[in-house]
């Protein structure tokens, strides 16, 4: 009986595939760079070679996490990955040709 | 008991995935083409001005980093709606649905706010080449949140009336990925614009 009729404190697990525990921890991971990229703007150090980084991590836990690449069907990164590329080529080449100092 | 009103599920294509959310996954695509381009406009151009106030001299960092920290917030409230419809809880999902809004909006005021504050201080879209591009890409992504807060009104409706099951609940997620996205890049312009 108890093997066909699941007992109500034994909820399914979600679909989605991470648990809420990992969803609050990534929030926490997300707070806490986020002071830390604020925190960096007070300190005498070069701001490129930190935040961009800090900020990349961020966007890393957002998409595998929040947005489910983790553990979604690898066909949905794969067209999210090509926007991506697109744009990070059309960034790159813009800076090589337009940026101060090109 | 089939509903002539039921809304029929979506079309697998021929990867067997769900049509609607390869699309949400294309458009996202080619969201994260239009926001680059925006980001290295504001990258190659806002330092050109030769008058008017710089990014420098007007840009409150401490306000934006609370902005940016609504935001985050709303991103783990809407990840929580979806978790909470998956186990079938169809209150907690109208209520995490609802907070998203809220901190949408809260976001929203918190530009406004901002903007007003800076045209105080004469920075105008016309004005200089830090206003122009400034105001482009964080208004283009303002009114990208706006468009994410209408579109979880819709899905809250949608809740409220019923509409949303353990079952049948693809209208969360292709609002969570569109709103997740929007937050993802939030977290680039605050580094680009207000860090940097």
């Amino acid at each position: 009986m108890s093997e066909s009729n699941p007992t109500p404190s034994a909820p399914p697990e979600p679909k989605s595939g991470a648990s809420r525990r990992t969803y609050v921890l990534v929030f926490v991971a997300l707070a806490v760079i986020t002071a830390l990229e604020v925190g960096v703007t007070y300190l005498p150090v070069p701001r490129v070679p930190v935040l961009v980084p800090l900020a990349l991590i961020k966007a890393g836990l957002v998409a595998l996490f929040y947005m489910h690449l983790k553990y979604d069907r690898r066909v949905f990164g794969l067209v999210f990955l090509a926007g991506l590329l697109m744009g990070v080529g059309l960034i790159l080449s813009l800076l090589a040709l337009f940026a101060p100092g090109a | 008991m089939h509903s002539s009103t039921t809304t029929p599920p979506a079309e697998p294509t021929a990867l067997g995935i769900s049509s609607q959310k390869l699309g949400i996954w294309v458009l996202l695509g080619s969201e994260a083409v239009f926001f680059s381009s925006l980001i290295v406009t504001y990258i190659v151009f806002h330092g050109r001005g030769t008058s008017g106030p710089t990014s420098h001299q007007v840009l409150d960092v401490t306000l934006t980093a609370v902005n940016t920290f609504v935001l985050i917030c709303s991103s783990l409230t809407m990840v929580t709606a979806l978790s909470a419809i998956e186990r079938g809880a169809a209150t907690a999902t109208r209520n995490w649905l609802a907070a998203t809004a809220l901190l949408g909006l809260a976001f929203l005021t918190g530009q406004a706010f901002e903007f007003t504050k800076l045209a105080g201080l004469g920075v105008s879209i016309g004005g200089n080449l830090f206003g122009a591009t400034f105001f482009t890409l964080t208004g283009f992504h303002g009114a990208h949140v706006l468009a994410g807060v209408i579109w979880i009104g819709f899905v809250l409706a949608r809740a409220l009336r019923g509409g949303l099951t353990q079952q049948k609940h693809e209208a969360v997620e292709l609002v969570g990925l569109y709103w997740h996205f929007v937050d993802l890049v939030w977290i680039i312009i605050f580094t680009v614009v207000y860090l940097i």
